[in-house]
């Protein structure tokens, strides 16, 4: 029964966001909408739907398993994942002043070469968006064996080309408005899922927070389930490197994590979507609240899987221990309870997938094919076809590779995902709104060199190849034992690659002699901190009107780029 | 191109220059960096110190306070409360001391541009009448096509 009733509501999921995404195709008409969904959406909506694209199923299944298998540690990538949202909710406001419709509308701004400028950032964002999408896709296939109880290839393959499949519906079809709704509903079933668990585990010792985390050390058998090292930063008895290397491993982990958040693609193409600044920041408080919460509970229930489950139990399932939040289902709530959280771990799944294509295809067709192909000047249709078709494209390329890594842990890759984001994006975000010397040659040297380093490190590092299980023998890194070229100690680059992209970002500067428009500079700066020319929702009138009149919006016209950015369109209420 | 390239479409060289050298838009701009500043320092420095004592101090971490509720436990909740609070301070003061002076100079902004504008239309307008010809014979298409711009 239970099976039947997951996969009975994750088709009802998937009808709902079906009849939205025929909706969002029937009411889209030119970019804004297709990639900004008409910014019309309320603060509070976007707010919900940027918790959708932020809590994956790696933060919502892995962080459950590695605090019911590991104890605190798991925490530490709650309170990371939470906290860098600071760092977003003093950028937001700049950048959806500053910015059109993506990362690079901002970091080209002011800067003389633009289709580098604009190339790079594509690269960018592509790489982060296809990494994050890998690490999710393939979690859906392992997902499926754990639910279904069917481990077959066959199984993982459908469940990947399905999950897939959905993800270009909605992208292709529905554009933003489409993936913001699945983003919404996705976010509403999440937290009500989660709650529901929470309240129950809860329950089950009285409220009392400190008789379950007893209850959890005594089950685990564990002496320090309660405090970090359980799997950052282990200390090694007799080999102080070994532990450095380890810590140091850990704080460039927590490094990445808080500064990855505010360039990821998926979270920075969602601050158009507002009518304006002020818009924008609600809807990253309501960001920080609902994630805040959510992560909160990731402690009843990591903890609460341990104590109910058992690590044995856990283990056993899924040795990442991925399963913990849904055998903690299915202890609390039986074969319902456990074929809802299911549903929504797919649910999960399939929005942040979505929101990734959507990120990359808008930057394809907007960066590269309308600005750096046609010099900034293409029809608004042939960008919203370029961009239905460059999704279809990215989404094939997603599934293919996905198919290809079934079999292999890539959950490393979400944290790569992070680490790029920090060291490629955040410096040329940041030093092109707040430095005044900067160019276009810093911008492009940064972004290459943040994404080369952190790409690099990884590969030479024991996440590739030559970490071996000490007792077993087994390989523990992506490549078989034996295979051995790792020389870089950490797993994750950011410690290294983060300084590194910033140091490129300053010296490709310093270096080029290339002069820079300091009126530029001030032309970005007031409208950043004043809204002076931003892009604003249409101002509310029919369609219809806004099809007759809107000279400058029809699709068909030439795109007015040049006007649009600099006298304000259409917005002044 | 793209956007850099056709600004000569919308404001005039220097218009921004002006706008950048207002007292109001540098109160601003000082404001903000002083907040953000001041937020980037304690929200990085207060996390930071909190993954210092995970990594290098353990058995502080490892204290009880009440029950099994540890240290490290406690630090962690903190961090929440911290970042919601930040996050509540920061929107506090913009709305109290950055939008009023954003929103004037955004309003300012528009009406100096809308009259910009319609200054622009009406010379054109005399332009297009100044340099107006008595219609000759041959040139009637062309008459009609400027009829319609």
């Amino acid at each position: 029964m239970g099976p039947a009733l997951t996969f009975t509501l994750f088709i009802l999921f998937i009808a709902i966001t079906l009849v939205i995404t025929f909706w969002a195709r029937a009411n889209t008409r030119g970019t804004d909408d297709y990639y900004a969904g008409g910014r019309a959406f309320s603060g509070a909506q976007n707010g919900l739907a940027l918790a959708g694209d932020y809590m994956s199923a790696a933060s919502f299944l892995g962080i459950a398993g590695i605090i019911a298998l590991s104890g605190y540690d798991g925490f530490l990538y709650s309170i990371g994942f939470l906290v860098a949202w600071l760092l977003t909710l003093l950028l937001v406001e700049l950048m959806r002043n500053a910015g059109r419709f993506t990362m690079a509308d901002v970091l080209s701004y002011r800067v003389r070469r633009q289709p580098r400028v604009r190339t790079a950032a594509v690269a960018s964002t592509v790489t982060v968006s296809v990494f994050y999408l890998l690490a999710q896709m393939v979690g859906a296939g392992a997902l499926v064996s754990l639910l279904l109880g069917v481990s077959t290839d066959t199984a993982k393959i459908v469940t990947i080309v399905a999950v897939g499949a959905m993800m270009i519906v909605y992208v292709m079809f529905g554009g933003m408005k489409a993936t913001t709704w699945v983003q919404i509903i996705k976010a509403v079933l999440l937290m009500g899922g989660t709650t529901v668990l929470t309240v129950m585990v809860l329950s089950r010792f009285g409220f009392n927070l400190s008789d379950m985390l007893g209850a959890a050390a005594r089950n685990s058998g564990h002496a320090g389930f309660l405090q970090p090292g359980g799997r950052f930063g282990k200390e090694v008895a007799g080999d102080p490197l070994r532990t450095l290397v380890n810590k140091l491993d850990f704080i460039s982990l927590a490094l990445a994590l808080v500064l990855g958040t505010a360039g990821l693609p998926h979270i920075v193409s969602r601050f158009f979507t507002v009518p304006d600044a002020r818009a924008a920041r609600t809807s990253v408080n309501w960001a920080i609240g609902l994630v805040g919460v959510f992560y909160l509970m990731t402690l009843a229930l990591g903890f609460g899987a341990t104590a109910l489950v058992g690590q044995d139990a856990i283990a056993a399932q899924d040795p990442a221990g991925n399963a913990a939040a849904l055998q903690l289902a299915r202890a609390l709530g039986g074969d319902v309870l456990l074929a809802f959280i299911g549903a929504v771990a797919f649910a999960t799944i399939l929005a942040v997938v979505s929101g990734l294509v959507l990120a990359s295809s808008t930057s394809l067709a907007h960066d590269y094919f309308g600005h750096v192909l046609m010099f900034g000047r293409p029809r608004e249709s042939q960008e919203v076809a370029v961009a239905r078709f460059s999704s279809c494209v990215i989404g094939l390329l997603a599934i293919g590779l996905a198919v290809i890594a079934r079999h292999q842990n890539v959950a490393f890759l979400v944290a790569l995902a992070f680490a790029m984001a920090a060291s490629a994006n955040l410096p040329a975000i940041v030093l092109s709104l707040f430095w005044r010397r900067f160019n276009s040659s810093g911008v492009v040297a940064g972004i290459y060199g943040g994404l080369g380093a952190s790409v690099l490190l990884v590969v030479l590092s024991p996440v590739v190849s030559g970490k071996v299980d000490p007792v077993s023998g087994r390989s523990l890194s992506l490549l078989p034992a034996g295979v051995n070229f790792h020389v870089f100690p950490l797993e994750n680059p950011g410690l290294v690659s983060i300084p590194f992209g910033f140091l490129c970002a300053v010296l490709g500067t310093l270096l080029s002699d290339e002069k820079v428009d300091p009126e530029r500079y001030q032309e970005l700066s007031v409208r950043s901190l004043t809204g002076t020319g931003s892009h604003r929702a249409p101002a509310r009138r029919s369609r219809r009107r806004r099809r007759d009149g809107g000279k400058k919006t029809a699709t068909g016209l030439r795109h007015p780029e040049g006007t649009q950015t600099d006298t304000p369109q259409g917005d002044s209420p | 191109m793209g956007e850099a390239r056709h600004r000569s479409a919308g404001a005039p060289r220097g218009w921004y220059a002006g706008l950048a050298q207002d007292r109001r838009f540098r109160l601003l701009r000082t404001r903000f960096y002083r907040l953000a500043i001041g937020i980037v320092a304690s929200f990085l420095g207060w996390y930071f110190l909190y993954i210092w004592l995970s990594a290098f101090a353990r058995e502080f971490m490892a204290r009880p306070v009440v029950g099994n509720i540890n240290v490290a436990l406690l630090l962690g909740v903190l961090q929440f409360v911290s970042t919601f609070a930040l996050a509540w301070r920061y929107s506090r003061y913009a709305r109290r001391m950055l939008d009023p002076l954003s929103e004037q100079l955004r309003e300012e902004a528009a009406a100096m541009e809308a009259e910009r504008e319609h200054a622009e239309r009406l010379a054109a307008e005399r332009q297009r009448i100044e340099s107006w010809a008595p219609p000759r014979r041959n040139a009637a298409h062309r008459r009609t096509r400027e009829g319609r711009s």
